[in-house]
């Protein structure tokens, strides 16, 4: 990357939709999935047979031994492509984004997509499976290939994979889990106000999370999102052509993505590679875009694992480093507070339910659109959908009017 | 626990690592280009990058410190008892060079930040150990 995005403005995000979001969905994901990406093609006031872009990231992120079954665990943008083709599409480009930050990934190849020519109208959808049984839990008696390193140990999992940094903030920086539960006090309060959120009408209080069971010191239950069936479907094109469609359209301004750490034992995540590369990536999309954090009205920090929460907040530069557990706890982040950053205003996957991005993705896109309803913010000229661990996921820049 | 743990599969490029452990050493990959030790060895050198790294197996000193640690009380995989406390430990040898072990001091084992460990094995099946730590006598 060099300089500023050349697409800066050039491609907006046109319509949307969205699945309730249910811990097991009465219908099959793929039936969730094809539904939701019908609404959001109406919803931006086109057909399907305009559709010739499909972009998704279909990752099952389970350590477990489900399998991936498409259109039942995972939708493939080929699996959706054969479903819009008995609606007369015929998408060219169809293509799935292999890596962690699923959304800001999925958007920077559909952004390119539309900037390049390569499609006028993109379909991208995310679509989330909860399995039955445990989600996690894994039956092998064999560990081979990068699995030998850890297993045996009885290192596995993503809740180990965050409780290592996590620890580490805590024992660097003296925070303690009771700051932590202003972080899930805000996600639910916002996500009890979303009607398709799992936890509608569901408040939670700091009690309640300090005594929710510990699954890994320090990560107790609360602490993870919960895993749910859910579908998120965006339709984007070029500036120009969403001009004269009903919705007024969002921006995209640029993306970043974080910096490859070293290598290191599969899913060991430690705070200084998390900070460090996140640092970068927040540094990278500044540049990317031209506008600096303190021009943000909504960065919407990712919070899949509570943590995740502090660590976007002090990468994007939104308070000091080490202060975000303080900077939390004492109302930094109440989106019913005027003078507070509205940081998880989209209630988050701590408060939707395991929608990795989505609920940072949409309510840039609610906000930034004028379609929030009576959620709606007075500033809402820039947003930031963060997805992921600073080091591996990425970040994606949303304005109300062309840069 | 009547179920068994998982068992590493040996390949080739991990192979000296396994028969070093079951020997109760610690045995880490070395690129013979660079000379820096690498925690796990890919195909390539992540210092240096060669593609031909040529990793020898050089044993350790075994002792290292804590740079975090959590305590699992619900495991994903069979055969392990809950809780139980995982250390990340930097070894001595080399600056971020880390790895992840059982700390067999149990759960509520007295572990902090920069803590010194040694390490030390379980044997899960014939011929096959593990490499663990315990605390050692702490100095600092």
């Amino acid at each position: 990357m060099s300089g500023q995005f050349a697409a800066a403005g050039k491609v907006a995000i046109a319509g949307y939709a969205h699945s309730m979001i249910e811990r097991h969905a009465a219908r099959p994901l793929g039936a969730l999935a094809a539904d939701t990406a019908r609404a959001a093609i109406a919803d931006a006031g086109i057909g399907p047979r305009d559709i010739d872009g499909i972009v998704t990231a279909a990752l099952f992120p389970t350590a477990g031994a489900h399998a991936a079954q498409d259109g039942v665990a995972v939708v493939t943008a080929d699996w959706m492509a054969g479903q819009l083709a008995a609606l007369g599409a015929e998408p060219g480009y169809v293509c799935g984004f292999q890596g962690i930050g699923q959304m800001p990934g999925a958007v920077a190849i559909a952004v390119n997509a539309i900037a390049a020519g390569a499609a006028d109208y993109v379909l991208l959808y995310r679509a989330l499976h909860n399995p039955p049984g445990s989600y996690h839990a894994n039956p092998m008696r064999q560990a081979a290939g990068d699995l030998q390193w850890t297993a045996p140990a009885g290192f596995f999992g993503p809740l180990a994979m965050i409780a290592l940094p996590y620890n580490e903030y805590l024992q660097r920086y003296g925070a303690t889990r009771e700051e932590m539960a202003a972080v899930l006090v805000e996600a639910r309060k916002n996500g009890a106000r979303l009607p398709w959120s799992y936890w509608h009408k569901r408040p939670l209080t700091a009690q309640e999370y300090l005594a929710a069971p510990m699954l890994a010191d320090p990560v107790g239950r609360l602490d993870c999102d919960l895993p749910v069936d859910g579908v998120a479907a965006f339709i984007l094109t070029s500036a120009d052509r969403a001009r004269d469609l009903p919705n007024k359209p969002v921006y995209v301004a640029g993306y970043a993505s974080g910096r490859q750490p070293r290598r290191r034992l599969p899913l060991h995540w430690p705070l200084d590679d998390i900070m460090g590369a996140g640092t970068q990536l927040a540094t990278d999309l500044w540049k990317h875009t031209g506008i600096g954090p303190g021009q943000v009205d909504l960065p919407q920090v990712y919070d899949g694992f509570s943590p995740f929460a502090w660590f976007w907040l002090e990468v994007l530069g939104l308070c000091p480093p080490g202060e975000a557990h303080r900077f939390v706890a004492s109302g930094g982040i109440d989106s019913d507070d005027p003078a507070a950053i509205p940081a998880l205003s989209s209630g988050g996957a701590l408060g939707n339910g395991r929608m990795h991005g989505v609920p940072q993705m949409l309510e840039s896109y609610l906000q930034l659109s004028g379609r929030a309803g009576q959620r709606q913010r007075a500033r809402a000229a820039v947003a930031v959908a963060c997805q992921s661990s600073p080091h591996y996921g990425g970040a994606v820049m949303y304005t109300a009017e062309r840069t | 626990m009547s179920e068994s743990r998982p068992v590493p599969v040996p390949d080739e490029l991990s192979a000296p690592y396994w028969a070093a452990a079951a020997r109760h050493e610690l045995a880490i990959a070395r690129c013979s280009r660079c000379g820096s030790l690498v925690i796990p060895p890919g195909q390539a050198c992540p210092q240096c990058g060669s593609t031909d790294p040529q990793y020898a197996y050089k044993t350790m000193s075994g002792q290292g410190i804590v740079r975090s640690w959590t305590v699992i009380r619900q495991s994903f995989l069979p055969g392990f008892d809950v809780p139980f406390l995982l250390v990340d430990v930097e070894l001595a040898e080399q600056p971020e060079l880390r790895i992840i072990g059982r700390l067999l001091d149990g759960p509520d084992a007295p572990v902090r930040i920069g803590a010194p460990v040694t390490v030390a094995f379980e044997r899960v099946a014939d011929d096959v150990s593990v490499p663990a730590f315990t605390l050692a006598v702490d100095t600092a």
